[in-house]
């Protein structure tokens, strides 16, 4: 159970994340929304310990994280990947892995022993049959495709076995039959690994399609939570896209 | 342990001619290096390259101002020559090397500079030969010296203050209000934005690398009257004029007009008080003002 | 067991024999190398040749510990040349003053290049790229200031002089030519493989990781300035060898082996060999060595020639000679590979 109570920030006066609590519980796939520069990057940064928070609490099956380093709270169980994949260009599809499972095992500092260490092999592997990227594993990251990129650095995160994985806009950057593929990949690792899964997804086509919840953001507030149903009938998160994006020509 | 003199600078603290004498020379050595860490600070803040060879253009400058003055014997025109000669060096250097390796690696930058440090001073050792030379005080400043609450201070001093803070004056307003001190400031932030508004990148860049060898010129022809000239002189100014950009801030130029005080005065004063570590003591400076602001003291603070 | 669980059995025990194996061909490689050097003084009576090879030993360690930092880390240190200099000064003041026996005096200078490097690293690791090096610069430059200025410790500009004691050990009089040439080989093989193990290691892959991206490898719970700390005080460790190799060849210690100027050409001795492949910078300092020692023989602008080459290397192939070298053969492979 991954709860916030009261989180905040503010940059220079601006209030990125402002009181926010939020319950998510175990198992749960959740869709984070909002306009552009309602807080939502902020509000993981805050849980991954990327931004100390001003205020408020992380609680992690009751484990407060706020303060925490990121090291620290990946190995209490948040993974997490980026909005432009976060990779090691260098390394090829099977050291990252390797490499990922090394760290998780504490093993990170290991001098005695040569790389790879025969231990890290079956997670590394299972890793990389999840996300579909076991046919390309001598490729280096750097010349996978953006899409490969993206699954990657997912695989980076789950590689780790998290308790919660955060996706900061998975399909950014994908056309459209990609965004539906990779989507569709988010969801099948929801259901396969019984995570608690939390993305943040601009397409309202795909959020309204897969997220049992949903979570709206506005300037750093919660405007509101709930199904799908429920936010498409909300006056607040209506009058807040239309108020400031609607000649973006979303459609709720 | 170290050497240590506590009682000749509190001593000097005490009188005002020491004083006088001591702050003097403090801003002279300051001055000096101001006009080549301003350079220095500019070509990184508008190319991002640590220009490694930026002491040679000082080298130069003095060696261009000698023979200009020995065969006119005008202390105008070497003063000119030294300045107009490493502009010219400067966009030619830029031009036709260093434009080669903006892409790539920052060590390969240093490399290509590092390479005509080594090739510049075996230049003027070739020219003018490996010994000390001497330009001589010009006719015009050897009067005598003007006393100042009982300190010392000659009038050909003077002068060199009133170049580097009229320069400094200059640059700032320069950079803040001209139209090509815009595009300058524009093109340090965004060169692609720049370049696609129509402007021309490479003579930005080019003109930025003659100004700052202008200026390190300058600063090897101001001094070239008071110090002795010898091949790999640049070098020391460049280690010193590098550590007052550290200090004042990669890129800014009211830093290095602070940063350059502030070691004229630490050398100035430090080597009353510790003779032998006063080139300790401008390190440990920049070793504290990195640790606590690694972007130096004017520098913008990195997101 | 299910087909694919039989293949994962048996793919564990290949992985680790892989892992093995190539540990087993580097030792090979070093005993190879240590053999044909040892060899050489009974070929040759060239004393010229062995004190080259004692220079290539000294400063190939420092050169190769600096591209952990450089190639590996991707921590760019201006400042490495410090505790080449403080490894020969370290030695060459504990043997003067206290008379230890030699392995004494080695292993008591590396736990002090420990402490000093743990303590300046844990100072410097915190900043990035430019102000890391930058700030390791001005760290070199102060332990520079601090050995011209303690003039009843260090013997200021003049330096270390009136020879360091070399009492014979275990059969080895490393004031003997040959013992000390021998000894030199063998510390650079020892050396170079111990780091080779690093550069092969899981840690080695953290580095790596690292340098890649080091934001991403917290957030998969690495701890960044740990892993930095630790090579660094790694990386000191051999460049102090290095200098203690120095010391006992010239048999003093100078100021210039902890100016900045060394750690400017170890730097260069790097892009010069290439810092993508392990070798790269023992091939640099073989390569420096050699045209040093025939400019200046030549000529007496050593300058112009040196700065002419570092221009070819710098503009004309854009990098190292081992990474040309790699690429060319990875490219000429992959030719007749689409021929074929």
């Amino acid at each position: 159970m991954l709860e916030i109570r009261s989180l905040s920030k503010s940059f220079g006066g601006v209030k990125a994340t402002d009181n926010v609590t939020l319950d998510f519980a175990d198992g749960s796939l959740t869709a984070v929304i909002g306009p552009n520069g309602a807080g939502k990057s902020t509000f993981f940064n805050l849980i991954t310990g990327a931004l100390r928070p001003d205020a408020g609490q992380i609680l992690l099956n009751g484990v407060d994280m706020a303060g925490r380093s990121p090291p620290e709270i990946v190995r209490y169980g948040i993974g997490r990947a980026f909005q432009v994949a976060s990779i090691f260009p260098s390394l090829t599809v099977e050291e990252t892995m390797l490499a990922a499972v090394c760290a998780d095992q504490r093993r990170a500092s290991v001098l005695h022993r040569r790389f790879p260490l025969a231990e890290t092999r079956d997670r590394a592997e299972h890793a990389m049959e999840l996300l579909g990227l076991a046919g390309k594993r001598n490729r280096t990251a750097a010349t996978l495709s953006h899409g490969d990129q993206k699954l990657l650095d997912i695989a980076l995160a789950l590689v780790l076995d998290p308790k919660v994985l955060l996706l900061d806009e998975p399909t950014a950057g994908m056309g459209t039959e990609e965004r539906w593929r990779m989507i569709d990949k988010v969801k099948e690792l929801w259901e396969t690994q019984k995570i608690t899964v939390v993305f943040i997804e601009h397409d309202m086509d795909i959020v309204f399609k897969i997220a049992p919840e949903i979570v709206v953001l506005c300037y750093g507030r919660i405007l509101a939570t709930g199904t799908p149903d429920a936010i498409r009938g909300n006056e607040a998160v209506i009058e807040a896209y239309l108020g400031t994006e609607h000649h973006a020509g979303v459609a709720i | 342990m170290l050497p240590l003199d506590i009682d000749a600078l509190t001593g000097c603290l005490a009188s005002s001619a020491c004083l006088v004498t001591q702050t003097t020379s403090g801003f002279i050595i300051g001055m000096l290096l101001f006009l080549v860490a301003v350079g220095l600070t500019l070509i990184f803040g508008v190319l991002k390259v640590v220009n490694f060879s930026h002491g040679a253009f000082y080298m130069f400058g003095a060696y261009f101002a000698m023979t200009a003055y020995q065969f006119t014997g005008s202390f105008a025109l070497a003063m000119l020559c030294g300045a107009a000669g490493t502009a010219l060096l400067g966009l030619i250097f830029e031009r036709v090397f260093m434009s080669r390796v903006y892409g790539s690696d920052v060590l390969m930058q240093l490399l290509v500079c590092y390479a005509f440090v080594l090739i510049f001073d075996d230049v003027v050792r070739m020219i003018w030969g490996p010994e000390f030379k001497s330009m001589g005080m010009p006719a015009a400043f050897q009067v005598a010296p003007l006393f100042i609450a009982g300190g010392v201070v000659p009038p050909y001093y003077l002068l060199l203050i009133g170049v580097a803070l009229v320069v400094a004056v200059v640059l700032g307003l320069g950079l803040a209000r001209t139209r090509i001190g815009k595009v300058i400031r524009a093109a340090a932030h965004n060169p692609g934005m720049v370049s696609a508004l129509g402007i021309n990148t490479g003579l930005i860049y080019g003109g930025v690398f003659a100004l700052g060898g202008m200026l390190a010129g300058l600063a090897g022809a101001l001094a070239a009257p008071v110090r002795s000239l010898t091949p790999g002189m640049g070098f020391s100014v460049l280690i010193e004029s590098f550590i007052v950009t550290v200090i004042g801030g990669m890129g800014s130029i009211l830093g290095a007009l602070i940063g350059a005080i502030l070691i004229g005065m630490i050398r100035s004063f430090g080597s009353l008080g510790f003779p032998l570590f006063t080139e300790g003591l401008m390190y440990l400076f920049m070793v504290i003002v990195l640790v606590s602001r690694p972007t130096g003291l004017f520098g913008k603070e990195v997101a | 067991m299910t087909e694919l669980q039989a293949e994962q059995a048996a793919v564990v025990p290949r992985i680790e024999s892989q892992s093995q194996r190539s540990r087993y061909r580097d030792v090979l490689i070093a005993l190879v190398a240590f053999a044909v050097l040892a060899i050489l003084p009974m070929l040759t009576g060239s004393k010229a040749l062995l004190d080259f090879v004692i220079r290539c030993s000294a400063f190939g360690l420092f050169a190769t510990s600096l591209n952990l930092l450089v190639g590996f880390t991707g921590m760019v240190s201006f400042g490495h040349g410090m505790f080449f200099g403080l490894g020969a000064y370290g030695f060459g003041l504990l043997m003067q003053r206290t008379g230890l026996p030699v392995p004494v005096g080695f292993v008591a200078t590396l736990v002090i290049t420990t402490l000093i490097a743990a303590a300046i690293g844990a100072i410097c690791v915190r900043l990035k790229e430019i102000y890391f090096a930058f700030v390791t610069l001005a760290f070199q430059m102060l332990i520079h200031s601090t050995i011209l200025s303690w003039v009843s410790l260090t013997g200021g500009d003049q330096g270390l002089r009136g020879g360091i004691p070399r009492p014979a050990f275990l059969g080895i009089d490393l004031s003997n030519h040959v013992h000390l040439y021998i000894t030199s080989c063998a510390l650079l093989v020892i050396g170079l493989l111990l780091m080779r193990q690093i550069a092969q290691s899981p840690f080695g892959y953290t580095l790596r990781m690292i340098r890649d991206n080091a934001t991403r490898a917290s957030f998969i719970g690495i701890d960044v300035w740990r892993a930095k700390l630790t090579i660094f005080v790694l990386a000191a460790l051999f460049a102090s060898t290095g200098g203690i190799i120095m010391a006992l060849f010239v048999s003093g210690a100078y100021p210039e082996f902890a100016y900045w100027t060394i750690s400017g050409e170890g730097i260069f001795i790097n892009m010069l060999g290439g810092v993508t492949t392990f070798l790269g910078p023992m091939v640099g300092t073989v390569l420096l060595l050699i045209l040093n020692d025939t400019v200046t023989r030549l000529t007496e602008y050593y300058g112009i020639v040196l700065g002419i080459v570092i221009l070819f290397f710098a503009i004309g192939l854009r990098k190292g000679l081992m990474d040309f070298v790699v690429e060319w053969y990875a490219r000429r492979r992959a030719g007749t590979g689409e021929r074929g």
